[in-house]
């Protein structure tokens, strides 16, 4: 079953990103200034080359022999985080170390291999993406959970040493010691499965849980197992219970990082549960009923939460970290749909969600105060006269997140509202809608601040970011959210093409009317 | 297959092919989006120069050769072209759980003919705005050719979508495009503010076409023409009330976009933009999108009879309305602003009454001609630094340079007078003999109003002729100094040179060919072509249900006056025609002084003494909806804001404010940013959801 080589092979891409992450790391650490200077782009490029790669080398023959429970889950995840983690990178790539690396060619500083760290942040933040990308190959519980730690892992370091300063440092320690308790919950959930079933492979848990949950004697032991995995998992997507830490830890984080934080492990965490779900019937019986109540609660709470929660806040990392938080719960919507349209609708929808926020925060990094974010509101203001660029792509970027159609976002949500629809949640389409009128608000502050207020006399310390790669970025998938719904129709046949479903043993109908 | 082979299969199926064959067809919607995004870029990058226009006119006119092209092998059947995957989504087992709108076209001769004047006239008129806007090269020129491209790229989109979606959006982006474009001159507060007067009328009328959609969906559970028509066809109309609401929703669609009542008050207003816009967008291509569209739903319009009682009434109320109103106003855009809403009137009445045929013609005729005056006028207001009051413009027919131009304004003038054996007279009799000859009594009064407004329209057309173009040269130049010299020495007219007069001829022959079709009718008694054209389309399919009788039926039809009514029509507003020139040849060139001591003689006679001052002031249209929506609208908009500032804000806003900072000092502990509350939280709500799932388990619920 376990084929090494035709493992090895599935496997190229994160191979590849692993290699550059321990290239990019020395690198860094070069006497030449210039040879630094290349960090970033190398970085961008090698995360643009890993998504060619998992294109090019997936082979779904052998993804079938490796025993996967979505084979070619891999096809649709792995290239699309690759290439929206390239934009991130881009993001965040030369914000890293920017003030020292200036000094240093002022002569005011000399290089001093202890306080470059740029070198170690895109290898962390590649290391962070490999973890996401093994995720889709995921055969089994111990597999996940290591993938699932290495995606985690680096992002408190990168948290803790993109600016090194104490705000950063607190953020990172919060971070990271409510992340290790999630990650206690999850590993006593994955415990507790083992206990219920006595596998640890994916594709004999699903048989086992399946059998046991048709008998309709289903055990507490199941199912406590998987709703502690999904609480655990929670703290990944930022959903309640586990939400808590994100509007500190985001807005402790520096810019560039909290982007790359509000997409990676969400991206692992709803891959997870994805993969976790489906061995409970998620896409094919329908998940037990408990389950889906957990579930429903935690959607309709998230999203509500996040939303409110947003209306009130002056810092926009702070409101980012809130409208990430709903969107969470917008997602989790498509797992209380549970049909396999709704697996793809999710899917589609973290696409949807990852091109947006890389567009928006690309056109938010491009002022910056110095050393610090320009992170209130008011530092927007005019922003149409100095970025123009920016400033179209930031409105974009809120009017996709609000779902305005025929923006990417809207197809998204579109598609998620249909397949809640479908499966009969018309309770939570309504909250999904209602909620979506309320982020308009703050949304609207993002679009509105940078065209219609003028510059106060005290945001003239907000100065430019002297990269051009944010802005850059921000304008490559701002523009993809105005092209790609053109192409919407194929997205969608690849996306559903991802999650093709195998073999599966337990066979029933997909709709149940 | 070719033309003469179509000709013989008249009989249409109702069968759609698939044109997978004719997948180049889609290289008309690619072509005029590159072109705008290309003048984009052009804009962003500041690229000097005619670029912008080259782009624009060569990509508009490749689109024209393609649809030519497409033309000459056109197969007799409506086919789809299917281009690519766009929307598929379904949520249950029927046709009523799913919605599909792929990117497909959807061609029948009503689209072809419908493209062929839309990129005919798009090319020739940025050829015209090509050196017409020329005193803009440095500033806006390209953002002009962008907003035109897009028009044009949404204008395809709209005529050959194959589904109602991408009709909307391209519905949509010609409202866009109208937007921009009004609102080109963006410094000048009249031009802001018919933009937005615009966009806002626009939206009533779109929110009417989205209703619509929806309800489409909701009764047949299909979008796309070529299910649609079959599903119609098939479907017993028993007419419940949201299908009975379908054709009257767009209807309000049709009436925002073509200018009808109560929503063409933004037409006259769109005359601040640039004149090629008046001419391609307010006159040509985009106020017909209304015929189109009831044309092309016709299907539904026949299932619903009465639908098209309304649509007549309309029609003929707004042509006789726009044209008291057009005899009335002193600026020559703005008369040919309303005689353009008045003749659109005319199509919507000849669409009510049945022939849509005669509409289609007729919205074919009226855009050369249209086009025509327009940009005569244009070259009148390039020449004549921005003048267009015809009270401070006379004899321009001597002035050295504009001798061209007078005559194809005279050639206009007749042709929207309707002269006989003008392409009018042929498209507008169809129309009124329609009418006249009609069984229903209304039909036959519409027809009379139409008889008389075709008087009224060739009146104030030649009054406009003999002030401006005829009589003894006179002029004052207008305020846009487009030369600096001209602003100092003494004003010099300057003539058009060949941008400008090339599409002026060629849109002069174009308007002499569309009376062909009319002339071949008549005199060899062939089949018409344009009325071959809408025969084969949506827009006849199944004129069978209900209406027996058509244009080629009218012989058959009523008496009028003791002739059949196609003659009557002919030979009545031919007399009402010359009647109208020849008033307006008395009263505005033999004797100018007549016209004056005629308007006093009224002003001072009591009962009437208001009229000519009502008409010219539009008849208070504006200012009454201005009383009745925009003030009541305004006042609402200030109680609400007070409410909410005073009450909402002050009470209920500050009250939740206060209620999380008095909650925040019981929960401080919790929030107050330390981790250990946050981890305690956090383990709180697992600790709740598995009490709740033990809890839960005891009761025995799975």
């Amino acid at each position: 079953m376990l084929d090494m080589s035709s493992r090895l092979a599935l496997l190229a891409p994160e191979m590849f990103l692993f290699g550059a992450a321990v290239v990019l790391s020395i690198l860094g650490l070069s006497r030449s200034r210039s040879r630094r200077a290349l960090v970033g782009p190398l970085a961008i490029l090698s995360l643009v080359i890993a998504g060619v790669l998992s294109i090019v080398t997936f082979d779904l023959q052998k993804a079938e022999s490796a025993g996967l429970l979505l084979p070619s889950l891999a096809m649709w995840l792995r290239p699309m985080v690759a290439f929206i983690a390239a934009g991130l990178m881009a993001i965040s790539g030369d914000f890293v170390d920017q003030s020292l690396e200036a000094s240093i060619a002022k002569s005011a500083a000399a290089f001093s291999p202890l306080r470059a760290v740029r070198g170690e942040f895109c290898a962390f933040a590649l290391f962070s993406v490999t973890g996401v990308m093994l995720l889709a190959t995921a055969t089994d519980l111990i597999w996940l959970f290591l993938a699932l730690e290495l995606v985690s892992l680096p992002t408190y370091v990168m948290v803790a040493i993109a600016r090194g300063d104490r705000p950063g440092l607190e953020a990172a320690v919060k971070y990271f010691f409510l992340g290790a308790m999630a990650t206690g919950f999850l590993l006593y959930g994955f415990a507790l499965l083992y206990g219920a079933t006595g596998t640890m492979q994916l594709d004999d848990l699903r048989d086992i849980a399946l059998a046991q949950l048709a008998t309709g004697e289903s055990s507490l032991l199941l199912v406590t197992g998987i709703v502690l995995s999904i609480v655990g998992l929670c703290f990944k997507i930022t959903a309640v219970p586990m939400h808590f830490y994100a509007p500190d830890v985001y807005e402790g984080a520096p810019l560039p990082v909290t982007a790359f934080l509000s997409f990676i492990p969400k991206v692992a965490g709803f891959t997870a549960l994805i993969l976790l779900l489906s061995c409970i019937g998620l896409g094919t019986t329908g998940l037990p009923r408990s389950v889906v109540a957990v579930l429903w609660m935690m959607s309709l709470l998230t999203m509500t939460l996040g939303n409110i929660g947003a209306l009130l806040q002056h810092s926009m990392k702070r409101t980012m970290a809130y409208s990430s938080i709903a969107h969470s719960g917008y997602m989790l919507v498509a797992l209380v749909a549970g049909s396999h349209d709704a697996i793809d609708a999710l899917l589609f929808y973290l696409f949807a969600y990852g091109v947006t926020t890389t567009a928006t925060f690309g056109g938010l990094a491009c002022i910056q105060r110095a050393g610090l974010d320009a992170d209130r509101f008011e530092d927007l203001a005019g922003l149409r006269r100095t970025h123009p660029w920016a400033t179209a792509m930031i409105a974009l970027g809120a009017l996709s997140f609000t779902g305005i159609p025929p923006l990417l976002g809207f197809f998204g949500k579109f598609w998620i509202l249909v397949s809640a629809f479908e499966a009969g949640q018309v309770v939570l389409v309504g909250a999904v809608v209602l909620n979506s009128v309320v982020s308009a608000w703050y949304y609207l502050r993002f679009a509105a601040t940078p065209i219609i207020t003028e510059p106060a006399g005290r945001s003239s310390d907000v100065g430019q970011n002297t990269s051009r790669w944010p802005v850059a970025a921000s304008i490559v998938f701002g523009c993809a959210l105005v092209v790609l719904p053109v192409f919407v129709g194929p997205l969608m046949k690849s996306v559903q093409e991802s999650t093709a479903a195998p073999v599966v043993v337990v066979e029933t109908p997909l709709r149940q009317r | 297959m070719t033309p003469m082979l179509a000709l013989v299969s008249s009989d249409v199926t109702t069968a759609v092919v698939d044109g997978a064959a004719f997948s180049w067809l889609g290289w008309t919607l690619a072509l005029p989006a590159i072109s705008a995004v290309l003048c984009t870029l052009c804009a962003l990058l500041k690229v000097p120069g005619k670029l912008p226009a080259m782009l624009t006119v060569a990509s508009l006119g490749a689109s024209f050769a393609l649809v030519l092209q497409f033309y000459q092998q056109m197969p007799a059947t409506p086919i789809t072209i299917h281009l690519a995957e766009w929307m598929s989504f379904s949520w249950g087992p029927t046709d009523f759980h799913a919605l599909q709108a792929p990117l497909a076209l959807y061609i029948d001769r009503l689209t072809v003919f419908w493209m062929l004047f839309v990129t005919g006239l798009g090319t020739l008129i940025a050829l015209y705005a090509s050196e017409y806007m020329e005193a803009d090269v440095k500033s806006g020129y390209a953002r002009f050719f962008a907003g035109v491209s897009i028009f044009l790229f949404s204008m395809t989109a709209l005529v050959m979508g194959g589904n109602l979606l991408l009709l909307y959006l391209g519905w949509e982006g010609v409202g866009l495009a109208s937007y921009l474009l009004i609102g080109y001159y963006y410094t000048r507060p009249a031009a802001v503010a018919a933009a937005k007067k615009a966009f806002i009328v626009n939206r009533i009328g779109d929110l009417g076409l989205a209703l619509g959609l929806f309800l489409t969906w909701r009764c047949y559970g299909t979008i796309e023409f070529s299910e649609l028509f079959s599903r119609i066809a098939s479907a017993p109309s028993n007419a419940p009330w949201d299908e009975a609401l379908i054709p009257y929703l767009f209807m309000l669609g049709a009436f925002g976009k073509s200018a009808q009542i109560p929503l063409y008050v933004w037409l006259p207003d769109a005359m601040e933009g640039p004149t090629p816009v008046s001419a391609l967008i307010h006159a040509a291509t985009m106020v017909t999108a209304g015929v189109y569209l009831i044309a092309r739903m016709y299907p539904i319009f026949l299932v619903q009879p009465d639908a098209l009682v309304v649509v007549a009434w309309v029609g003929g109320s707004t042509a006789l309305l726009a044209a008291t109103i057009g005899m009335a106003q002193f600026d020559l855009k703005r008369v040919w602003a309303y005689s353009t809403i008045s003749q659109l009137g005319y199509m919507f009445l000849g669409l009510g009454v049945g022939t849509t045929f005669g509409a289609c013609y007729h919205t074919f005729t009226h855009a050369f001609f249209k086009a025509l005056l327009f940009l005569t006028a244009g070259a009148v207001m390039h020449g004549f630094a921005g003048q267009l009051d015809l009270r401070h413009l006379s004899g321009l027919r001597r002035v050295p340079g504009f001798r061209l131009v007078s005559w194809l304004a005279l050639l206009g003038c007749l042709w929207l007078a309707a002269i006989p054996f003008s392409a009018a007279y042929f498209s507008k009799d169809t129309i009124l003999a329609t009418a006249l000859g009609s069984d229903r009594a209304d039909f036959r009064f519409l027809g009379w109003m139409g008889l008389f407004t075709a008087g009224l329209t060739a009146y104030y057309t030649f009054r406009i002729w003999f002030r401006v173009f005829a009589g003894p040269v006179h002029f004052v130049p207008g305020n846009d100094s487009h030369d600096a010299d001209h602003a100092h020495a003494k004003f010099h007219p300057h003539g058009p040179r060949w941008a400008i007069r090339l599409p002026l001829i060629l849109i002069a022959i174009g308007a002499v060919l569309s009376g062909l079709p009319g002339y071949i009718e008549t005199f060899a008694h062939k089949e018409n072509w344009a009325q071959w054209m809408i025969a084969g389309s949506s827009a006849v399919e199944g004129a069978g249900l209900s209406h027996g009788g058509h244009a080629e039926h009218a012989d058959h039809g009523h008496l009028v006056l003791g002739m059949d009514a196609h003659k009557a029509a002919s030979l009545l507003s031919g007399i009402l025609g010359a009647i109208g020139i020849g008033i307006a040849f008395w009263i505005h060139l033999a004797r100018r002084s007549a016209a004056d001591s005629i308007r006093r003689t009224i002003e001072h006679t009591p009962l009437i003494g208001w009229i000519p001052r009502a008409a010219e002031r539009k008849w208070y249209v504006d200012e009454v909806y201005h009383a009745a929506f925009r003030m009541p609208l305004w006042m609402t908009a200030h109680v609400l804001h007070f409410i909410d500032k005073h009450i909402v804000d002050a009470g209920v806003v500050d009250g939740i404010g206060r209620a999380p900072a008095s909650l925040g000092r019981v929960f401080r502990p919790l929030y107050g940013g330390a981790l250990q509350s946050y981890a305690v939280t956090m383990a709180g709500g697992i600790g709740l959801i598995l009490v709740w799932l033990v809890w839960n388990w005891v009761r025995g619920v799975h």
